[in-house]
């Protein structure tokens, strides 16, 4: 049988927290990323969990679109980190202030 | 007979859309001849309506013609009609004869002037205008003239705009009429809710089988009173009719002498029933008319400015108009506003031929010596002050001693005092047009009269002789489009008082007698006994004008009395303490106290409180993507405790 959905939800949970924790200590972006898909594959997983528990395929579809979304961040996101090295800007997203009121 | 009414109102108004929308595109004369003809054709319009009107019986000779319904509320309506009676074609052959001729006149006066197509525009405006109060069927179209007129006399007042005395009269002469205007408007509003309607014929019927009561009918009366003194400038809202003078001078014979202020008098007239019913304001009208025939007289006879003269002529000579009116002596109201239209007009243009040939000087004290410059001009003045004088057989002493008459018939204390004051009236009006008279043409010509004497002569002494002795004289004393309709008025003026000789003929009084029933018809003998101390007053006038200007002293000696009247009784500087200075001192007031501090100063403070919190808000935005970050995540992890404590 494996595990209960319990499990699946604090494995979430817990990747979740990490995720959360690494966006908001990490400096560099490339890091942030990743915490930002480690983050998001968190919710996938739950959203399966809830989808085996409930017998329903609608979060398996909704992981889906996760997915799709989680990827075409990362093309934003590294085409960003890309153009920072091009300008010979350090990669440290605190120095990147230029939107402060 | 219907049609030539109507032509007479729609041709002015046609004439004046079309200046107004033709703009440049026609010249400046075709303007001129666009108003004087459109206003022409309303002349024969009026005539055709008249000889119509003339063959048919006495009992009904009142015509309404409704064309359509222009206004309606409910039950309440107002169509678009016009009254035509015996009243009202009186007023409109005046309206459009003598309007045609002023306007015929203007061609020469005005050519030249700038804006003349904007003038010429509004000269055609003003006599639709009339023509509509005169003709209008009902009580609030009566109104809507009434505005129209006081909305064209404001233009033409204000006509050189570029004259500050010219726009502060003009400004006078609207808001002294709006007060009038408020006035009857709230005797209609009262009339309406009592009635429920503004037609003439059935207010009359409520008004003469005394239906409604004594208190309304008295405050619709004083309502339609307060309208009519302050378009016919008597006391006390007349302070702005000498002011208007600061209008062309065709203005000033059209519309402040011959036409529009006496819509005062056709009211009063024309809603008679209604004064019947309330006897003590038709009184009232009477002792206010009686009062200001001896203000004004009084005040013309120190005054140096030819036109002020004669404004103040007017505003006395209406005041014989509303005495009659007052005392129900209808038919010599209307008569009298016949008679004076011409004579008046005919000062007026006489005046504004003087003042055309010396460049614009209006200052009596500047002229004299004209009379053998200007032989004609001198005549047709002649004719129209001994006409003003009432010195028979002029067309003013048969209406104005037609008036002093029906006082006495009016008998009573109010008769007798009305007689005194229209007997004083007479002996003023007799000193001040003829001080006015001998300072202008008699003596030795001025410096300023030789300056612009001949005009063809080398020497200007010469020019003066030649012009005498020329056939073609009165060529130069104008152009002949002002000379013959100035000419036309002084055989008017010296003939149309034979429309009603007491006791012999008297057609004018019995056709406006088939509408307004006279309260009080004069015997012969009173009529001749009047006439004669009227005249033999008036003959004093002229002869204490005459030796005061041989002995070279003004009428009125210096001294205190001669500064009361020269400053108008003081009529201008108690408006000026009573409205004027308090509004201003509050308005100033309320500035300091009120819109500085408050208004404005909050405005300051708003902003300034608006921009603090910006900058206060804006420190939040730190630009910082990991305190965002920090900041998405407590406040998520807070919403879920307060849901789930909440739930």
């Amino acid at each position: 049988m494996g595990p209960g959905t319990t499990w699946y939800i604090a494995v979430a949970a817990v990747l979740f927290g990490i995720g959360t924790t690494g966006v908001i200590l990490r400096r560099s972006p490339l890091i942030v990323l990743l915490s930002l898909e480690i983050m998001l594959n968190a919710s996938n997983l739950a959203l399966v969990g809830f989808s085996r528990h409930f017998g329903s395929v609608d979060g398996q579809i909704f992981a889906i679109c996760v997915m799709a979304v989680a990827a075409a961040e990362v093309v934003v996101g590294l085409g960003l980190i890309v153009a920072f090295t091009r300008r010979g800007m350090s990669l440290d997203v605190d120095t990147v202030t230029e939107l402060r009121g | 007979m219907i049609a030539g009414a109507w032509l007479c109102l729609l041709a002015p108004l046609a004439g004046a859309l079309l200046i107004t929308l033709a703009g440049t595109h026609i010249s400046r004369s075709t303007a001129a001849w666009v108003s004087t003809g459109s206003v022409f054709v309303g002349f024969a319009g009026a005539l055709v309506a008249f000889i119509q009107i003339a063959g048919e019986n006495p009992d009904d000779r009142s015509h309404l013609s409704t064309a359509y319904t222009w206004l309606g509320i409910g039950q309440f309506e107002v169509p678009m009609q016009i009254l035509v009676d015996p009243v009202s074609l009186v007023m409109m052959m005046i309206i459009t004869g003598v309007g045609g001729l002023i306007v015929w006149y203007s061609v020469g006066y005005m050519k030249g002037e700038d804006e003349e197509r904007r003038y010429f525009a509004y000269m055609a405006f003003f006599v639709f205008s009339m023509l509509m109060l005169v003709m209008g069927g009902n009580l609030l179209l009566l109104l809507v003239g009434w505005g129209l007129v006081g909305l064209a006399s404001y233009l033409l007042i204000g006509f050189y705009h570029d004259r500050p005395e010219a726009t502060a009269a003009a400004k006078k002469a609207f808001i002294m009429n709006a007060i009038g205007d408020a006035a009857m408007a709230l005797a209609f509003f009262l009339l309406i809710s009592q009635t429920g309607t503004l037609s003439y014929s059935e207010n009359f019927e409520f008004a003469s089988t005394g239906a409604l009561p004594t208190s309304t009918m008295n405050l619709v009366a004083l309502g339609l009173l307060g309208g009519a003194i302050a378009k016919s400038a008597q006391l006390p809202l007349h302070t702005w009719l000498p002011d208007a003078m600061e209008g062309p001078t065709p203005v000033s014979a059209l519309i402040h002498a011959a036409t529009m202020v006496t819509a005062g008098v056709y009211l009063i007239v024309r809603t008679h029933d209604i004064f019947e019913a309330a006897p003590n304001v038709q009184h009232l009208a009477a002792i206010i008319g009686g009062l200001t025939i001896i203000v004004a007289g009084v005040i013309a006879l120190v005054q140096w400015d030819i036109k002020r003269v004669i404004a103040y002529s007017t505003m006395s000579q209406i005041g014989y108009m509303f005495l009659a009116a007052g005392i129900g002596s209808y038919g010599y109201a209307m008569f009298h506003l016949f008679t004076h239209a011409f004579f008046k007009a005919l000062l007026f243009l006489a005046a504004g031929v003087i003042i055309h040939h010396l460049a614009g000087e209006q200052d009596v004290r500047r002229m004299g010596g004209l009379k053998s410059v200007m032989p004609y001009t001198h005549a047709v003045f002649l004719i129209g002050a001994l006409a003003l004088a009432g010195i028979p057989p002029l067309s003013g002493f048969w209406s104005k001693d037609g008036i002093i008459s029906a006082a006495l018939a009016d008998g009573g204390a109010l008769g007798y005092t009305l007689v005194a004051l229209g007997l004083v009236g007479a002996l003023l009006t007799g000193a001040y047009t003829f001080r006015l008279y001998y300072l202008v043409f008699h003596g030795e010509p001025s410096e300023l009269v030789l300056e612009h004497a001949g005009g063809h002569g080398s020497d200007h002494a010469h020019g003066a002789e030649s012009a005498v002795g020329h056939d073609e004289h009165a060529h130069s004393e104008g152009p002949l489009s002002m000379l013959i309709p100035v000419g036309i008025l002084a055989v008017l003026s010296t003939i149309a008082g034979f429309l009603a000789i007491p006791g012999v003929w008297e057609p004018f009084l019995h056709w406006i007698d088939g509408v307004a029933e006279p309260l009080v018809v004069a015997t012969v003998s009173q009529d001749y006994a009047t006439s004669a101390i009227a005249v033999v007053l008036a003959g004093t006038g002229i002869w204490l004008a005459q030796s005061a200007y041989r002995a070279s002293e003004d009428l009125v000696a210096e001294g205190r009395i001669r500064t009361i009247l020269e400053h108008k009784l003081y009529f201008d500087e108690l408006y000026d303490a009573l409205f004027s200075r308090p509004s201003e001192l509050v308005a100033n007031l309320l500035r300091e106290k009120v819109e500085e501090p408050v208004i404005q100063g909050s405005l300051g403070e708003i902003g300034a409180g608006v921009r603090e919190a910006g900058g206060g808000t804006a420190r939040l935005q730190t630009g910082l993507l990991r305190s965002y970050a920090l900041v998405i995540a407590v406040s998520v992890v807070i919403l879920v405790v307060v849901f789930v404590a909440v739930r």
